[in-house]
């Protein structure tokens, strides 16, 4: 594999080697250093909500059957049957008691725990020969969850979720906490686009420069009024721990009347008052930001736009969560849910969602052209030309990288991280800095697992992410509350 | 002649638009919901004029008069003359494109609860069109190459002569650029045309597409 230390230095430096967003040994690097460790999100503890429900995810290659077992434990085991590796749960949704492996019979309780092997006795002397007991599907290295959203890692000495997101948490209340009862997630829509991955986390991380130009039509069309390009660099862009994001500055007026002007109802007001900190309600009231589109590193995005829904001048929030699930160097899987808060009232909830279809997801009209132009760019990135060409990511830093404008002061800007008004690539300099850092480290060694191995059962040598039954050996067998 | 041919029992493919459909938990349209376009989010408004009997004989007047209709919608697609056929279009139309699962083959449904590709109204719709319409969106400039392929059409009376249900596949072939790959999308579709002052309108349409994990960039296209 070639050395790679180059093109790290360039990006460090805001200098783009234009062939990461097309190069294949790039992604076999990803593969290793960034998804063998990184926290991915994998759905939503909202679409498992009764025991026995599921939902079949993918960090990468892998799949993991993402499901609430009968003690309403969150579990996600590795969708592969211990026998012949058969793939276990072939269905993407549903609820189920046990899962039966269709090729020989193995059958496995939805907390991953065997009960079923076909003629036992006959076939493997029993016990003696097999020990069943004590044999499960394997759990994800690690799982855990915030705000009910559900992150796996195939690391299983990954440092605890929250740490990893950091205070990037402080942003992401505002999208998955709006109440005590916080969001339901619909969907995904899934589709499949021939553009590389880190272009949307990187969009959605920072780019307010890109909607005047490429979200013209939208603005034409009467659906959204804020994207004029004044109004876009009145907003701050800030990065906090794993993530970062963008906001809209919004007119004058207080807290009550800022969260109306985006088309919340007073009493999805009144519960955010109760739910939110100082801060995060000074961030609004007092600093007059509105949280809009977002990433958290590698590959999550949110996005919170309040368009029109109808003929009148109201307006209406709603809350995106997508996913950039990586295929290859050129393909992106991108899974994109609606969220929306579970205590908001019925009409809302259709709304907000009528809202989400008009601008995101698989029909929206913003992404749309988003995607074209993520197509475009990663199929020009191939060929040689791209080799030669260094991107300009240096928006918002001068030759001797001072900033152009300075970060704002505690009192206008109430969030934690660095944040600032203006158009400027920090954010997408940041997230591709620790691209360069997961990059830079060497790969996880994983231990591998012996499945009924003479002796030790399923135990690897230190007897981690072992397919034991017993909960208390299983270090990411359930969910830890984070 | 073809009056004496046996009638073909509805499939069970084809019968889950509109038939008795298990109603998925947690459904947000309640309990009473039965059809996809009920079952939906936004589909209250929407007529619920539902097929009676068996599929009209190949020469009834009304299936001729019906495949005439999707033939020229199909043209006015291709050739996304959106305005066109926006005429088309009834102001309480439901366009719903429910976004389908796979579910294990008990599960009763296999469409995603509470989400769709589309689930739009005449003012949805509109917008979209209207998009179309200014000259900044991207994603169709330059405009797809676009061929709507339409086949397995059959036609079912309603209790009221006003109303007839459509059924058809349709085999959308996108292409962008000079050599990417084009893209596919099959579906098949179940149509609501209501005669409104002697013309067939779209009064509801439910599009139920062959793919999970859809393999076009953007559905800024129409089915």
């Amino acid at each position: 594999m070639a050395d790679q230390t180059t093109v790290l230095a360039d990006v460090r430096r805001g200098m783009i080697p234009a062939h990461v967003y097309n190069d294949r040994e790039i992604f076999e690097l990803e593969k290793e250093r960034v998804f063998s460790r990184a926290w991915v999100f994998v759905g939503h503890e909202s679409e498992i909500a009764q025991p026995g429900d599921y939902v079949v995810r993918r960090v990468l290659e892998d799949s993991f059957i993402l499901t609430r077992d009968e003690q309403g434990e969150v579990r996600a085991h590795f969708n592969m049957c211990l026998h012949r590796g058969m793939q276990v749960c072939r269905a993407e949704v549903g609820n189920a008691s046990h899962f039966r492996c269709p090729y020989h019979g193995w059958s496995y309780r939805n907390d991953g725990r065997i009960v079923g092997l076909p003629f036992h006795k006959d076939a493997y002397g029993g016990e003696a020969g097999f020990q069943r007991k004590g044999q499960r599907l394997l759990p994800a290295p690690s799982l855990a969850t915030y705000n009910g959203m559900i992150f796996l890692s195939m690391d299983p000495d990954a440092p605890p979720l929250e740490e990893f997101l950091g205070d990037f948490r402080f942003y992401l209340d505002y999208y998955t906490k709006q109440s005590a009862s916080g969001i339901e997630l619909r969907g995904p829509q899934r589709w499949r686009v021939k553009a590389n991955w880190k272009i949307g986390a990187e969009n959605f991380a920072g780019d307010m420069y890109h909607t005047p130009q490429t979200h013209t039509s939208v603005v034409e069309i009467g659906l959204f009024r804020e994207p004029k390009a004044e109004k876009r660099k009145d907003g701050a862009t800030y990065w906090a721990g794993a993530g970062g994001g963008t906001t809209y500055k919004l007119p004058d007026g207080d807290l009550d009347e800022r969260l109306r002007y985006v088309g919340y109802p007073q009493e999805m007001v009144d519960r955010m008052k109760e739910q939110f900190t100082d801060d995060q309600l000074k961030v609004i009231g007092d600093d007059g930001f509105m949280i809009s589109a977002a990433s958290i590193y590698p590959n999550l995005s949110f996005v919170h736009n309040w368009p029109r829904v109808g003929e009148s001048d109201d307006v209406l929030p709603f809350i995106s969560i997508r996913q950039w699930q990586p295929i290859s160097e050129d393909e992106t899987e991108v899974l994109s849910w609606f969220a929306v808060d579970a205590e908001a009232p019925e009409e809302f909830k259709a709304l907000s969602y009528k809202a989400y279809l008009m601008c995101f997801g698989s029909t929206g009209m913003f992404e749309q052209d988003d995607v074209e132009n993520w197509v475009s760019l990663t199929n020009t990135a191939a060929g040689s030309m791209a080799r030669r060409l260094l991107l300009n990511s240096r928006m918002g830093i001068l030759e001797d990288d001072e900033p152009v404008v300075p970060p704002l002061g505690p009192d206008a800007f109430h969030g934690p991280g660095e944040a600032r008004t203006g158009y400027s690539e920090h954010n997408q300099r940041a997230l591709l800095n620790r691209w360069a850092d997961d990059l830079e480290k060497p790969p996880v060694q994983a231990a591998t697992l012996t499945v009924g191995g003479p002796g030790a059962g399923a135990q690897d040598a230190a007897g981690r992410t072992s397919p034991s039954a017993n909960d208390a050996e299983l270090p990411g067998g359930a969910v830890a509350q984070a | 002649m073809s009056t004496d041919l046996p009638q073909a029992p509805p499939s069970a493919a084809v019968t889950a638009i509109t038939d008795p459909h298990p109603v998925p938990a947690g459904n947000p349209t309640g309990d009473d919901a039965q059809t996809l376009s009920e079952q939906s989010v936004l589909g209250r408004h929407a007529s619920r004029v539902q097929r009676v009997g068996a599929s009209l004989p190949f020469d009834d007047p009304r299936h001729l008069q019906a495949h005439h209709w999707l033939v020229d919608e199909a043209w006015l697609l291709d050739a996304q003359a959106y305005e066109d056929w926006l005429e088309l279009i009834t102001e309480d139309v439901h366009y719903l494109m429910p976004v389908r699962v796979t579910t294990a083959l008990g599960a009763g449904y296999d469409t995603a609860r509470g989400m769709a590709h589309f689930d739009e109204d005449k003012y949805s719709l509109s917008r979209r069109v209207a998009r179309f319409l200014t000259e900044h969106a991207w994603t169709e400039d330059p405009p797809s190459r676009l061929r709507h392929h339409l086949s397995n059409v059959r036609t079912f009376a309603t209790d009221d002569a006003d109303h007839l249900v459509v059924e058809s596949a349709t085999l959308l072939f996108r292409n962008r650029g000079d050599v990417r790959e084009g893209s596919f999308i099959s579906a098949g579709r179940e149509d609501l045309l209501r005669l409104v002052d002697g013309h067939w309108k779209l009064a509801r349409r439910v599009i139920l597409v062959d793919d999970s994990v859809m393999r076009m960039q953007n559905l800024a296209i129409f089915l």
